[in-house]
């Protein structure tokens, strides 16, 4: 079972839910003052506006008690998904090495984007190498930093590129370091994502028909 | 504090009350009376509305705080618009916010759940800085709150022109779905029942339903401002759906406050709140200040006694403040007590019955004289398509999280309406649509053309338009020719929605938008429309070959068109023919549901060229013959920018069936060109016009307008 965590302010936990129901990988939303890890082998931190992220973008979540709790899940070696604003709790909680920084046009975007998967070793990107994925960002403070150009490097799990993989500046739509959109732990199942797979897994409401979030999702299928 | 009464009504009230009204209940008339709740220049023309319809579930009752109709499956839609046009030309991101707030309590008042939003902006020209500084505020308040309370800004207009210089437009809409056995009244039915707050209540915005019941001043109006507090707003949605099943009736807070929220909720019964008992933002705050402050994010529950302690615990939950704050009393008086004394004691149905105004009417408009239009058709083209109404929007609607819910089918930008999907699996199209130039031409003819363009907007997705709502945007009533266009916007909006027999079931009035000199806004009276998907839904598509096909007759009716704006020709405003706009649409909407057509476009702002255009941003370059164009004129720049009703344009591989789909209709239609591959080109009658310049500036020209703003 896969636990949907909603804090305050979470605004994508039902998108989350229907995507997963989707995609065949039995879950339940679970408000964060009632979160208990013993029940679940893997969790997600949906999008949203965790405690309006006041202060900074998922800085107030990242020292909730539920955040210890998701920590120990992630060192017994179960998945911690971030998406979005998760990403941004991920990293305001150590989880992730690096910093989400405003995006350079200093507004929120909400846009579909390209991209291309470079490690093919985490739970979600499992037999996908090189392949490239579309998927809708929409973030004000998406701009992945660290200070460690080598662990950016071996640590990326998608980056934004052309329809054709390329990857350059003109397709980087918020700045990040080598365009980095995702990135995971060493071991692959602490994973941190600025784009939604689930909202890339209907083919309705899809911009061109693809469900490539569904893909994703569909990973998490053999650990639920 | 200013009152803003008028001496005549202040007369009134003592007459009725048979004393002079302390400070305090001054304040309490002056919020409840004021134009923005009472509506009081406009109610007796609203009366004449169509609202019957065996689909309407809730209406234009009074006090309710939003309409609903019936969608089938048991399902009801909630609409509502509102506008925070005075606060945003004082504070344009926190008065944009809170007009997105506002309106979102007012949809979960209902008891329904917030699918849709849309905004319809309009500001003065970009080249004056303060206007590009007011844009980018108010969209980036309208992002940061619906962005953050997660409901998707589908779609909406932004438009300019110079009387908005001093007082921008900032209207809202928003669509909320609730189970039709569930819906929750705004107002109650019997006494006993607690009055139940959430949300702390602070100093901002003391008087500002007042404040938009007026002129801007010029003077320091920022107190009568509400700050936003999206976090905040966010829990009262989610906790007033998770409770919806435990309160009587739901009402928020929006102009006038409590003196308001409290008077409309008794229904004519009366109330007693203890002012003590309401939870402060500050200290020591002036009693008579908590009455009427807007401090927004606070919602009033008329609650049974026995599930009061569930109700405010589901606020406690999210450390959110909820107290019970006084009763329902059989006793017709709504009395504001603080620590056991009377600070307000004014009878109910003296409250809401503010007298009704009918001000003088005077037609100042002359007679045209009509010139023959002889212009350079290059430079037609060039500054018509050119202008900031016709660019694309993305520069704004990228800011908002518009795909938030996975519900969101045709994306901003993608269609003349925005498309949302439904529980039951329906989808409904949303359009808004006004057009003051029109209406500074000719008030009714736009109160219908602004009706049949909503219509018109639906039929090109494959919807069939079922509910609308109106929000009406005027100047100063006191003066006779911007009541007189009030007046005739009225009487076309109830005419035009008779014949498209569609009900409305709420609406807004904003009076007194005007410059810093006086001059008023152009009339924007504005219609929100929609309609569900009938079968199939067209998302649009170009391909090369296809056939132009144009449905409908041109009429060479260029007045309140851009073109005549831009290059002030005077001329007539089009008459608009509602049959046509019905026929057309059905001939587009049957051409939808049997698969013959890829792309379907209204012909509105920029006329024909403009609507070509719209294939042009595909990559693609289109041939077109004027002389096909079934027209009343054989003038070139008539038949390609007259903005007369009626008409699409469609892109189909089988022309000839469009054309006798539309004869056996009753309407006409013929094939005037092609689609090609020749990028950027678009060849009128076997001229090539090169429009890459108007292309780029299409895509560029908010990002560089606003990004360096």
């Amino acid at each position: 079972m896969i636990a949907i965590i909603k804090f305050p302010g979470t605004t994508c936990e039902t998108d989350v839910y229907k995507a997963l129901i989707e995609a065949g990988v039995p879950t339940v939303i679970v408000k964060y003052k009632d979160f208990d890890p013993d029940r679940y082998n893997g969790v997600i931190l949906p999008g949203g506006f965790s405690f309006g992220d006041y202060l900074r973008a998922g800085s107030i979540a990242a020292s909730t008690e539920t955040m210890k709790k998701v920590k120990q899940m992630a060192e017994d070696g179960k998945i911690v998904i971030g998406i979005c604003n998760g990403f941004q709790i991920l990293v305001e909680s150590g989880l992730l090495k690096g910093a989400l920084l405003p995006n350079l046009k200093l507004r929120f975007i909400s846009k579909w984007v390209y991209l291309k998967v470079i490690r093919a070793d985490t739970i979600l990107t499992k037999g996908l190498d090189k392949k490239i994925i579309r998927m809708p960002i929409a973030h004000a403070e998406g701009r992945y930093y660290v200070d460690d150009i080598d662990y950016a490097k071996t640590h990326m799990v998608l980056q934004y590129c052309d329809e054709n993989g390329n990857i350059s500046e003109d397709v980087n739509p918020n700045g990040s370091l080598l365009n980095i959109a995702s990135i995971a732990n060493e071991e692959g199942n602490v994973i941190g994502m600025m784009p939604h797979p689930e909202r890339a897994s209907f083919k309705l409401t899809s911009i061109d028909g693809t469900v490539d979030g569904l893909i994703l999702l569909r990973r998490l299928g053999e650990w639920a | 504090m200013g009152i803003n009464l008028l001496p005549i009504e202040m007369d009134e009230i003592r007459k009725r009350l048979g004393r002079e009204p302390n400070e305090t209940e001054w304040r309490v008339i002056d919020a409840v009376w004021s134009e923005h709740c009472s509506y009081k220049s406009s109610k007796i023309f609203l009366k004449s509305f169509s609202i019957d319809s065996p689909n309407v579930i809730m209406g234009i009752k009074d006090w309710q705080d939003a309409g609903a109709v019936d969608i089938g499956d048991g399902w009801a839609v909630v609409i509502k618009v509102e506008s925070h046009n005075h606060p945003s030309a004082i504070d344009p991101f926190n008065g944009a916010a809170t007009g997105v707030g506002g309106i979102i309590r007012d949809i979960i008042s209902k008891g329904a759940k917030p699918i849709a939003l849309m905004d319809m902006i309009r500001v003065g020209n970009l080249k004056i800085k303060k206007n590009v500084w007011l844009l980018k505020n108010i969209i980036a308040g309208i992002a940061a709150y619906g962005n953050s309370i997660g409901v998707p800004v589908v779609g909406g207009e932004l438009s300019f022109d110079d009387t908005y210089n001093d007082n921008p437009l900032v209207d809202v809409a928003a669509i909320g779905i609730v189970r039709k056995d569930k819906i929750k009244p705004s107002i109650v039915d019997k006494a006993g029942l607690k009055l139940v707050l959430a949300g702390l209540t602070g100093v901002d915005g003391l008087g500002g339903a007042s404040f938009a019941s007026r002129k801007l001043s010029g003077e320091d109006e920022i107190g009568a401002v509400q700050i936003a507090d999206p976090f905040a707003g966010k829990i009262i949605l989610d906790v007033t759906l998770e409770i919806a099943d435990k309160v009587e009736a739901i009402k928020d807070l929006g102009g006038g406050g409590l003196a308001v929220a409290v008077t409309e909720i008794t229904n004519g019964l009366g109330a007693t709140v203890d002012i003590e008992k309401i939870p402060l933002r500050v200290k020591n705050m002036n009693p008579s200040d908590v009455i009427i402050s807007e401090t927004q994010e606070r919602m009033l529950y008329a609650v049974e006694e026995k599930n009061v302690k569930e109700v405010c615990e589901a606020f406690e939950e999210y450390e959110y403040p909820c107290s019970v704050i006084g009763e329902i009393t059989n006793e017709p008086v709504i009395k504001f007590r603080y620590i056991g004394k009377d600070l307000v004691s004014l009878p109910t149905n003296v409250l809401l019955n503010p007298p009704r105004f009918l001000w003088p009417i005077k037609n100042t408009k002359k007679n045209v004289e009509e010139k023959i239009v002889d212009l350079p058709l290059e430079s037609a083209i060039y500054t018509v398509l050119t202008h900031p109404d016709l660019v694309s929007k993305g520069w704004a609607y990228s800011q908002f999280d518009y795909e938030v819910n996975t519900s969101t089918v045709v994306k901003p930008g993608d269609a003349d309406s925005a498309v949302v999907s439904l529980p039951n699996g329906k989808l409904l199209a949303i359009k808004a649509d006004a057009n003051p130039d029109m209406c500074a031409e000719d008030g009714y003819e736009c109160g219908k053309g602004i009706v049949a363009e909503a219509y018109r907007n639906l039929a090109t997705v494959g919807a069939r338009g079922m509910v609308a709502v109106d929000h009406l945007q005027f100047g100063d009533p006191k003066k006779a020719e911007v009541y007189y266009t009030f007046v005739e916007a009225i009487r076309g909006i109830g005419e035009a929605t008779r014949f498209f027999n569609i009900p409305i079931v709420g609406g807004k009035v904003s009076f007194y938008n005007e410059n810093n000199q006086g001059r008023p806004i152009k009339p924007t009276p504005l219609i929100v429309m929609a309609g569900l998907v009938q079968d199939k839904l067209l998302k649009n598509r170009v391909e090369d070959n296809l056939y132009v096909v144009s449905v409908g007759y041109t009429r060479k009716e260029l007045g309140g068109s851009l073109l005549s704006k831009i290059f002030k020709i005077p001329s007539q405003a089009p008459k608009v023919r509602l049959q046509e706009d019905l026929l057309s649409s059905e001939v587009v909407i049957d051409s939808i549901n049997e698969g013959k057509i890829t792309f379907a476009k209204d012909v509105s702002r920029g006329g024909l060229a403009a609507s070509l255009f719209s294939i042009l941003v595909h990559g693609y370059g289109v041939e077109i013959s004027t002389k096909s164009i079934l027209s009343d004129t054989d003038n070139v720049i008539e038949n390609l920018f007259s903005e007369s009703s009626g008409r699409f344009i469609v892109l189909t591989n089988e022309p000839e069936w469009i054309v006798e789909k539309s004869k056996s209709k009753g309407i006409v239609a013929s094939i005037i060109g092609r689609v090609n591959k020749k990028t950027n080109i678009l060849t009128i009658d076997n001229i090539d016009y090169n429009l890459k310049n108007i292309v780029d500036n299409y895509f560029n020209f908010l990002e560089e307008v606003m990004g360096n703003g």
